[in-house]
């Protein structure tokens, strides 16, 4: 369906893109994502998806707010104790009121994941799960004041495969803010269309200063054996 | 630069794309004081990438706009927001209340401006960019490293670089831009030398490739001569 | 010139900028490469802006006119569509 005036009005700035063209948009729109993980980079991650008009943004959080959630961009100290996930989805809405943003229910069907876990282990778990529905996701790691935003197409390297240990340091907002952005932009350039090869790479910052490199299976992995769900040795 | 980020001040020129996540990365981390500076109003098309404004917002003085959000999420942080133009009769009063510059404009006159005044009041500064799909950053530390006018000897002639109202900027990029000017601010106020000083970091969001390019001060740079002069005579 | 006619026509006078550019990006991405797309502009910016980044975009302007029986200020620009960007792939 093509693009409505209040859609062209609304993504004007990014319609004239080089390479974005109307289906990358309609693509967007036609796109639900969900968001899931609980991390630090949630907030700006979803804020970034919404904007760019992803049509359907399901968010998959059932903590409540704690102070210093949400990177510092959406909850005041009126917010604390509420559940962050429908706070961030009225922080969504209220960003742009073209697109749908609701709490993700079971028996949902995404076309594609974010996922922004609190620790690693639970972004793996996430990741390994989005894989084996064979859905593309980016997965957003905080460390410290970076972090890295990981691209895993369908049928690509997986997250575990991609993913090297960083500082191990503790989230801080601008970092959040940073890696989010970032997953955020990686998720919309698949989701258009838009992203050059190789597609699957791992951007990492480090001292604010990005650094990109393709993915590669290791060698065992369960990604590895010629598509997700294989089973046997 | 000793003593807490509770007793620092930041002057963020420009509310939207970049300066949003500027501001909100350092009222995040708990600076004392955020200066705001935009004389602007929000305008529908800005909201694919500015994150201080919500659909409610439209028509709203950015200023403003900006001010009661950071207030209401983080009391903590004094907010000065100023609707009006960085201009030279306001400049150097500005930049000399902050102990870190963030440039987060979006036209060359408002740089050099941000640059020279920098330099004159010895404030290191944040400057970054985005366009289409890349970004840059540069800090420039008085006395120290280059500076703008390093870079370039002068503002690029009209008409021949495109301002970001006929170019078009994709909103994650921004974020992610505006977000890392954040983190910078925060790492000169921590004393740190900071990830961009003296040198060109310029990132491409399709590619994904980055190319540094090293900044030294140009000799024949008219801001820089000025302060090595009056550092020496100075002392 | 062949005797060539637009394939498509639209009306850009009721837009401000940037959207007069976006309006007229989307008509030509809907054209075959070749085609010739006839655009409506007011004097001014739309006039100066629209057939610069057209050509920017890589598009030919075959036209640009003052069209005055269309409407006081009025400007038409002929704009041939030039080679489809190369698209990326789906997730």
């Amino acid at each position: 369906m093509a693009l409505n005036d209040a859609e062209v009005g609304r993504y004007a700035r990014q319609l004239i893109l080089p390479a974005w063209g109307e289906e990358a948009q309609e693509r967007l729109r036609g796109a639900r994502v969900r968001v899931a993980g609980g991390g630090l980079a949630t907030v700006p991650a979803i804020y970034y998806l919404a904007a760019a008009g992803v049509g359907t943004i399901w968010i998959d959080d059932p903590d409540p707010v704690a102070p210093g959630d949400g990177a510092g961009w959406a909850f005041g100290p009126g917010e604390v104790g509420k559940p962050r996930g429908a706070a961030s989805a009225v922080f969504a809405a209220a960003a742009n009121g073209l697109v749908k943003a609701d709490l993700f229910r079971p028996g949902s069907r995404p076309t594609a994941v974010l996922v922004c876990g609190a620790t690693m282990d639970v972004s793996r778990a996430i990741a390994e799960e989005a894989r084996l529905l064979q859905l593309a996701h980016v997965v957003a790691d905080v460390d410290g004041q970076g972090g890295a935003a990981t691209t895993v197409p369908i049928g690509a390297p997986c997250y575990a495969c991609a993913t090297r240990p960083g500082l191990g340091a503790a989230p801080t907002p601008e970092g959040a803010a940073a890696v989010g952005a970032l997953a955020a932009l990686e998720l919309i350039l698949l989701v258009a269309g838009i992203s050059q090869e190789p597609r699957a790479r791992r951007i990492e910052i480090f001292r604010g200063t990005p650094l990109t490199r393709p993915t590669a299976r290791q060698p065992g992995c369960a990604c590895n054996a010629g598509g997700p769900g294989v089973s046997g040795a | 630069m000793g003593g807490s980020l509770s007793d620092k001040s930041a002057l963020v020129i420009g509310a939207g794309g970049l300066g949003g996540p500027a501001a909100l990365a350092l009222a995040a981390a708990g600076v004392g004081r955020l200066i705001l500076v935009d004389e602007d109003a929000v305008e529908s098309s800005n909201l694919n990438r500015q994150p201080l404004f919500g659909e409610a917002d439209l028509g709203r003085r950015k200023a403003e706009a900006a001010g009661a959000r950071i207030s209401r999420i983080h009391p903590g942080v004094k907010v000065d927001a100023r609707d009006a133009r960085f201009a030279p009769d306001s400049a150097k009063d500005l930049v000399s209340a902050a102990d870190v510059v963030v440039d987060a404009s979006d036209n060359f006159a408002t740089r050099f401006l941000a640059n020279d005044t920098a330099l004159s009041a010895r404030r290191p500064l944040v400057h970054g960019g985005v366009l289409r799909y890349s970004a840059q950053f540069l800090t420039v530390m008085p006395g120290k490293t280059g500076c703008l006018r390093c870079l370039f000897e002068a503002p690029p002639a009209e008409g021949t670089v495109p301002t970001c109202a006929q170019a078009g900027v994709l909103g994650a990029l921004a974020g992610f831009a505006g977000a890392l000017m954040g983190a910078e601010a925060l790492r000169l106020l921590a004393g740190e030398r900071g990830a961009y000083a003296g040198r060109l970091v310029a990132f491409d969001g399709r590619s994904g490739r980055t190319r540094l390019v090293p900044l030294r001060v140009r000799a024949g740079c008219p801001v820089c001569s000025a302060v090595a002069g009056a550092t020496q005579e100075g002392a | 010139m062949s005797g060539r006619l637009p394939a498509s026509r639209i009306d850009l006078r009721q837009h401000a900028c940037p959207v007069t550019w976006v309006k007229a990006r989307i008509a030509l991405g809907r054209i075959p490469e070749g085609a010739i797309l006839e655009v409506l502009l007011r004097d001014g910016e739309p006039r100066e802006n629209v057939p610069r980044s057209a050509a920017e975009d890589g598009h030919r302007v075959l036209r640009l006119e003052p069209a005055p029986e269309e409407g006081a200020g009025t400007w038409r620009a002929w704009l041939e569509r030039g080679p489809a960007v190369e698209e990326g792939r789906w997730p």
